[in-house]
């Protein structure tokens, strides 16, 4: 009995871990981790010493992959399913990832010019799409605002790079779906129904000609800027006896009871390189060959060849009102290679001349 | 006779040098010919310049074409689409060969004037901006006020730009106009075209105007003009010394500022490969429209 | 918006241009900036292979590049050709070693005249960025690792073993696709064949 008592506690102990323990608290704010699609990406380069020819191989192994992307078909023509899909204004549709590429003058129609920012969409691939039960980002703690719908995750590359420059475990997540890798990956949330297949190309055609769109990217790094370049302030007068504060913020705060700097006062520090999202930007022209856009404006974050992820626009009075194309546009090739906004001027149309009323 | 004798001698003299020379030459191992090849070959690559490409002459006639020479700002395919629509532009309207210094006369249309167009007739004293975004000043006096209209070459309300005499100036800049008499930039609005016979190179204008005495909107003293007869007259002893201080004299030999400011000749001979047909093709046009507009135009007369 | 400078044509360089000049440290400002980059010139047409900081190999690079680029182009008659290289060389017996040997060097030369190679820091003192600047085509002995082509190296052995087999792999694809072809040719042929005797 007591030798059977003893194996049964030898047992017990054996089986017992001690790897449940949890350490944090309840108050403690999770810690940074990243989704877990995401892989280390950069990997450290150095010189293989190979020789030409095998050079040669792996250029050729390289091209021949990218003739084999480039004849997959988008699952969409093949599937007939998105018929019976239907638009609602409640549904959320993926975004693209862009290139910004320049800003030039158009001209409207009474001959007013508008600047806008050319945004280039260069090869969106549909990655990965990992439906709402079994998406779980990181909890924060932090909550502002609950999205009551439930929202899948779509994941889209863009831009194709040279496998051998990323590591191993970067180029796994792509060669699923047979594709090279890409180097930039955006997370979408969509609803279920905007759902894409892997592989699914998508183009400018996305978004139509008059759409409002936000625009989400990273401004321009400015360094560490004084009180007048980072929150416009007047600075003090260059001369009637001012001495060393030209450009300084004067005054930080009161006395008395409030006798300390409050929090969120603008002070000098880092200016730019933040994520910023400009909403209810206006498209004016689409050209379908290359996949540009023409934004209305200039003030899209980011330097000439910066990336940035457009939305459909959220602001109320902007909104998609008549069904866009859902949940994408399938590719076509008797696409009219331009589309203008209706108050555009064409280069090609005769000059604009004024009738006397 | 002493003197011939002298001069005859000095002759044989070189005479029998020469022979002398030739026979060694001769007596030498190496064969006169090919010592020739070797100068030449010596010679060749001092002498020797690269080819050059005519077509690259565009550069002057359109500058525009050719993208602004900041690597931050620039992108190939946005520069291929802004040439694109800046053809399909002038396919709709001529936009002639012009300088800094030639008269132009621009009719645009305006909704705000009588008649709905407004013409205005200048000297054309600045051009910048590249692609889409080029302009040109135009400035004249008018009831002795000097007017400054800029105008976009690619603006579709403009409806014709017209060049009334073609010329360059000495400078690239003409805004010391600005400070001058205004003689030098007055032009009746009714000018007649002047032109200039096929084939001939465009005639620069040597003239130099008189400025007006200071306060000057800027120190044209510092800028080293050409177009400017007056300007010492109007200097002190100090303005002189400071410019001697502010002289820049090594900026010439600066080889990467130069060469960051322009646009090297192989990107821009592929530029114009792209582009020149089709500019050509809208010349020639042009003239065949306008040589059947100047055969016209009599026979209306004398009906 | 600035519109590109037409009255000079530059031939491009094929080395990478920053955006921006760099700034070396000088009382004398710009020019003496230029000083210091016209010893560095100097001494590297010189004496064609030169060690010193990064930055500076940097700079003196792109200028030693653009005076030789100019030399070819414009040749040894061109007065302000001349003007600049006479600016450039200090000692004035290099003028002419850069037109009668340098030029007649790279005048067929498809890639850039000159190469630069990071140099190993000092163990002790300062921690300034190193380079070795040179001219291609020096009478030195090369610099870079001999060992770039050996064909016995464990990557090269194993690459090789994967080329063959890729290459099997294809061509035996290549074979069952025109079998494939063949067989349906021959298959009409036939039916086209039997056809008319029916």
């Amino acid at each position: 009995m007591a030798t059977s008592n003893m194996k049964l506690l030898c047992s017990v102990l054996n089986k017992m871990r001690i790897d449940h323990i949890t350490t944090r608290s309840i108050n403690s704010p999770p810690r940074f981790r990243p989704p877990y699609w995401y892989l280390p990406k950069e990997r450290v380069m150095s010189d293989e010493m190979l020789t030409q020819e095998n050079k040669d191989f792996l250029e050729e192994v390289k091209q021949d992959k990218l003739n084999l992307q480039n004849t997959l078909e988008s699952p969409l023509i093949k599937s007939e399913t998105q018929e019976t899909l239907q638009w609602t204004p409640g549904t959320r549709r993926t975004g693209l990832i862009a290139r910004k590429i320049g800003n030039y003058p158009l001209w409207s129609k009474d001959g007013k010019k508008f600047q806008t920012t050319l945004l280039q969409v260069v090869d969106n691939h549909v990655i990965k799409y990992i439906p709402p039960e079994e998406f779980k980002p990181m909890k924060t703690s932090k909550v502002v605002w609950k999205e009551k719908r439930k929202l899948g995750c779509l994941l889209v590359g863009s831009e194709t790079i040279d496998p051998s420059t990323v590591t191993k475990e970067y180029c796994g997540l792509f060669n699923t779906v047979g594709m090279l890798p890409k180097r930039h990956l955006c997370r979408f949330m969509v609803s279920p129904q905007a759902s894409l297949p892997t592989g699914t190309p998508l183009f400018a055609t996305h978004f139509r000609v008059g759409d409002y769109v936000d625009v989400r990217a990273k401004t321009m790094d400015r360094g560490f800027q004084g009180v007048m370049k980072r929150w416009g302030f007047k600075g003090m007068p260059a001369s009637h006896g001012v001495t060393k504060t030209h450009r300084r913020p004067g005054n930080i705060g009161a006395g008395g009871e409030k006798a300390r700097v409050w929090p969120g006062t603008k002070m000098p520090g880092h200016m730019g390189n933040r994520w910023r999202t400009l909403r209810g930007v206006k498209i004016l022209r689409i050209n379908t060959k290359h996949n540009i856009l023409w934004m209305l404006g200039v003030a899209i974050p980011g330097e000439t060849g910066a990336m940035c992820y457009l939305f459909d626009t959220v602001l109320p009075l902007k909104k998609l009102k008549t069904p866009p194309p859902f949940p994408t546009h399938p590719p076509a090739d008797d696409l009219p290679l331009e589309y203008y906004d209706d108050s555009i001027h064409l280069f090609e149309e005769p000059t604009i001349t004024f009738e006397e009323s | 006779m002493s003197l011939v004798i002298r001069k005859s001698t000095v002759e044989i003299l070189c005479a029998a040098k020469w022979i002398f020379r030739r026979d060694c030459r001769l007596l030498s191992t190496l064969p006169e010919k090919t010592e020739i090849v070797v100068d030449e070959k010596e010679r060749i690559p001092g002498r020797k310049t690269r080819s050059y490409n005519p077509i690259l002459e565009n550069r002057h006639v359109y500058p525009e074409f050719l993208p602004d020479p900041n690597p931050n700002w620039r992108n190939s395919l946005r520069e291929k689409m802004e040439r694109a629509d800046m053809l399909k532009r002038r396919s709709q309207i001529d936009i002639p060969e012009f300088y800094v210094g030639s008269i132009l006369a621009v009719t645009i249309s305006d909704p705000h004037a009588q008649g709905k167009t407004n013409r205005f007739v200048g000297i054309c004293i600045e051009r910048k901006g590249c692609g889409l975004r080029a302009e040109f000043t135009l400035r004249n006096v008018v009831d002795h006020q000097g007017i400054e209209v800029r105008y976009e070459l690619y603006d579709p309300t403009i409806q014709s730009i017209q060049v009334l005499r073609l010329e360059k100036r000495l400078d690239d800049k003409l805004l010391y106009l600005r400070d001058a008499l205004p003689e030098y930039c007055t032009f009746p609005l009714d000018m007649d075209p002047e032109i200039l016979p096929e084939g001939t190179p465009v005639p620069i204008n040597p003239v130099q105007v008189k400025l007006k005495p200071r306060p000057w909107l800027e120190r044209w003293e510092r800028q080293e003009l050409k177009g400017v007869s007056n300007i010492e007259e109007h200097l002190k002893e100090k303005d002189r010394v400071r410019r001697e201080l502010r002289k820049t004299p090594w900026e010439k030999y600066d080889l990467m500022k130069n060469y960051r400011k322009t646009i090297p000749a192989e990107e821009q001979s592929e530029i114009w490969n792209e582009v020149y047909n089709q500019l050509q093709q809208m010349r020639v046009s042009r003239k065949k429209m306008s040589r059947k507009r100047t055969v016209t135009t009599p026979k209306t007369q004398l009906a | 918006m600035n519109q590109a400078d037409v009255s000079k044509l530059v031939s491009k360089l094929r080395i990478k241009v920053p955006p921006k000049h760099r700034k070396l440290s000088s009382p004398q400002g710009p020019e003496g900036r230029l000083n210091k980059l016209r010893k560095t010139v100097t001494g590297l047409i010189k004496y064609e292979r030169i060690e010193l900081n990064y930055r500076r190999a940097d700079e003196a690079r792109q200028y030693a590049e653009r005076l030789i680029s100019e030399a070819i182009s414009h040749g040894d008659c061109h007065k302000p050709t001349m003007e600049i290289a006479d600016y450039w060389l200090l000692e004035k017996q290099l003028v002419h070693k850069l037109f009668k040997v340098l030029v007649p060097r790279y005048e067929n030369c498809n890639t850039a005249f000159t190469k630069m190679y990071k140099a190993p820091q000092a163990y002790y003192g300062r921690h300034i960025d190193k380079a070795v600047l040179e001219l291609r085509g020096n009478p030195y002995p090369t610099l870079t690792n001999k060992q770039s082509n050996n064909r016995l190296l464990l990557q090269n052995v194993l690459l090789d073993a994967a080329k063959y087999d890729y290459r099997q792999a294809k061509y035996a694809e290549m074979a069952e696709k025109l079998g494939k072809t063949e067989e349906v040719k021959s298959g009409q042929s036939n039916e086209d064949r039997n056809k008319p005797s029916n």
